[in-house]
């Protein structure tokens, strides 16, 4: 019998330190609460506690970065552009007390963030242009080889520039929130993701097609203009070479018919005698070559070759 | 005890009794049990390339390296394993196994977006990382691996936004996946997430499907005045050393007439003249041999001779040139 109620006490005994031994794991922290309301101090520090069993209530709340992600929304820049903007953000709660008593959940939690996030972000896109948005830096862009000189390969220069909003936005949002005192923090907020409105998108691809058909029509011209300027050269250089060598050619020719006829002269024409007896050699030639069998000829017994036929005293 | 059965009869029931069992038994299979259990739950192992986070009362308290490990047992240590040698990728636009047509369309959300010259884009990448703190990692932010490709996303929108079309489709390519690498790790430290980014690779980066034809064309036109170039070039190349051959040939042909002509000329120079000096010794005489042979030479080759003698009168001046030989004189 003693055995029995030994056991039964122990067995009691252990029931009531098994219901107010909790655990507290790295990740979370806990608030104590007794008939609805909070008791002590948030609890943060990990390990094993205790507390009044059956009476109060372990409340846990999750101590890292916890997720919040804005709904995809469209929301017009300064310049009346409609944009597609999907942001994310961070926050933690650092007061799980405050926690409890303001917001109580995370849902709740999540749907107060989305008014001050959702609201803070169409601010900042409503108030600067797209470019704005999108670029951080004003760098010089890397040429490609293939673009021209003149193309606008230059980005837009801007004044603030994506991180610089983006830095504007999460001091904004983080006063807000801490003046609120909702026990969290923000840690951080990003823009995700930024895009055209589906409408706007066709335009945007149709400017891309234009300017790449530009590109493309430069090139076709600057080839045909460089064909037709190498053919050019090519006729010109032609005539040049084949006028010159014509030159030189007719000057060697000049020269040497000049000479030649130098040479005939200063052989013939030496004196009066030389010049007759050349028109009477060249005559005797002009003989030879210009009769023919189908030549006739009338001729005189007074010729020098006949006289003597007809002469008998010589 | 005896009791009858439905027929009267009697019957001798033996007594069914449970097995007389020594308390002692109980004690040490339940003994058994719990060494069983304490066994079960003190010993516990890590893979190779995983580390052992190791909570007690939920509270971290050491990290233990790849092997067999003992613990606290019954619960009071609870081990997490989690890889931390092994890289691990993070696909953006893409991935590496086919999961059917729905899910294409997710795909191209992560990978479309807007460039610097607010031209459209459409980018794939993989970002590959190793968990370095593994205690960070599972208690400082819930859900690291979604955190983490959020914060890669939006790491290469920003740097992605900051140049033009251009650069990130050719010549930027290595540049942009180096400057995410470096600003995603930035971001990782701040979310105090433990990660180390090792690498960041750009996949397939393009211009919007739509698009994508005019940058072709682009490309072949390119193409189109290389050849355009070389066709002309080539003509030039085979025209102008040809011709320049033809204008060699032509001046040395001239040159050749040249040497021809005066050669010639200073024959016939000489020729005459040492004719001449001869004549000049005996110039009667030399005219009419001259003349003679000559006359012996040319009058025989005339097919049709007529001689006539002036003082003949009465002879008609009848010329048959009908092929018949002349009418003689009387």
């Amino acid at each position: 019998m003693q055995r029995v109620a030994l056991g039964f006490l122990l067995l009691l005994a252990g029931l009531v330190l098994m219901s107010s031994a909790y655990v507290v794991p790295e990740w979370e922290q806990v608030v104590i609460t007794r008939f609805g309301k909070p008791v002590g101090q948030p609890i943060t520090t990990p390990g094993l506690k205790f507390r009044t069993p059956f009476i109060d209530k372990v409340r846990r709340f999750d101590k890292r970065f916890l997720e919040w992600d804005g709904k995809v929304t469209e929301i017009p820049t300064k310049e009346k552009r409609n944009i597609l903007v999907d942001t994310y953000a961070r926050w933690r709660i650092t007061d799980p007390l405050e926690f409890l008593e303001s917001l109580r959940d995370y849902s709740s939690a999540l749907s107060r963030l989305d008014g001050i996030l959702n609201g803070e972000t169409r601010d900042a896109v409503a108030r600067h242009d797209l470019a704005e948005l999108i670029r951080t830096t004003d760098r010089e862009p890397a040429q490609d080889e293939s673009q021209h000189q003149d193309e606008t390969t230059t980005l837009e220069s801007i004044s603030l520039g994506r991180e610089t909003i983006r830095q504007e936005l999460l001091a904004n949002a983080k006063k807000q929130i801490a003046s609120q005192g909702w026990g969290i923090e923000l840690l951080d907020v990003q823009f995700k993701r930024i895009n055209y409105v589906e409408d706007v998108r066709e335009s945007v691809f149709a400017r891309m097609i234009a300017e790449r058909q530009r590109i493309a029509d430069r090139f076709r011209s600057e080839g045909e203009g460089e064909a037709s300027r190498i053919r050019g050269d090519k006729e010109r250089e032609l005539k040049e070479i084949q006028s010159e060598a014509y030159r030189q050619a007719q000057e060697i020719v000049g020269t040497a018919d000049a000479e030649a006829t130098r040479i005939y002269a200063e052989a013939y024409n030496r004196s009066k005698d030389s010049r007759e007896f050349y028109e009477f050699l060249k005559t005797m030639e002009s003989y030879r070559d210009t009769v023919d069998k189908d030549t006739w000829m009338v001729l005189s017994t007074d010729s020098d070759f006949y006289r003597f036929m007809v002469e008998s005293d010589f | 005890m005896s009791q009858q059965d439905p027929f009267g009869n009697q019957v001798n029931i033996p007594r069914l009794e449970p097995p007389s069992v020594s308390p002692n038994v109980i004690l040490y299979v339940v003994a058994l049990i719990a060494v069983l259990a304490l066994l079960g739950t003190s010993i516990y192992q890590v893979e190779p390339d995983e580390v052992g986070v190791v909570l007690r009362f939920g509270a971290y308290v050491t990290s233990t390296p790849p092997g067999l490990h003992a613990k606290l047992p019954f619960g009071i240590d609870q081990v997490e394993t989690i890889e931390v040698r092994r890289q691990k990728t993070a696909e953006f636009g893409f991935r590496s196994q086919q999961t059917g047509q729905f899910a294409s369309r997710a795909f191209a959300d992560e990978s479309n977006m807007l460039t610097g010259d607010l031209n459209a884009a459409v980018v794939e990448w993989v970002v590959q990382y190793r968990i370095e703190d593994p205690v960070s990692f599972l208690f400082k932010v819930r859900n690291g691996t979604d955190t983490f490709r959020d914060m890669s996303e939006a790491v290469m929108r920003e740097v992605v936004g900051d140049r033009t079309v251009n650069e990130v489709l050719t010549v930027g390519r290595q540049e942009v996946a180096a400057v995410v690498k470096v600003q995603l790790q930035r971001l990782s430290d701040l979310y105090e997430i433990g990660i180390r980014v090792d690498q960041v690779v750009l996949q397939d980066v393009t211009p919007p499907p739509s698009v994508k034809p005019a940058f072709n064309e682009v490309n072949e036109a390119e193409q189109v005045k290389s050849r355009l170039i070389s066709e002309a070039q080539a003509e030039y190349n085979q025209v102008i050393p040809k011709s320049r051959g033809q204008a060699q040939q032509t001046i040395l042909a001239a040159e050749g007439y040249a040497t021809d002509r005066i050669n010639r000329a200073k024959g016939e120079a000489a020729r005459f003249t040492s004719v001449y000096d001869q004549y000049r010794q005996a110039p009667e005489v030399t005219r009419k041999r001259i003349y003679l042979e000559t006359m012996r030479e040319v009058l025989p080759e005339i097919g049709r001779k007529v001689v006539v003698d002036d003082d003949i009168r009465g002879l008609l001046p009848l010329l048959d040139l009908g092929g018949n030989r002349a009418p003689g004189g009387q």
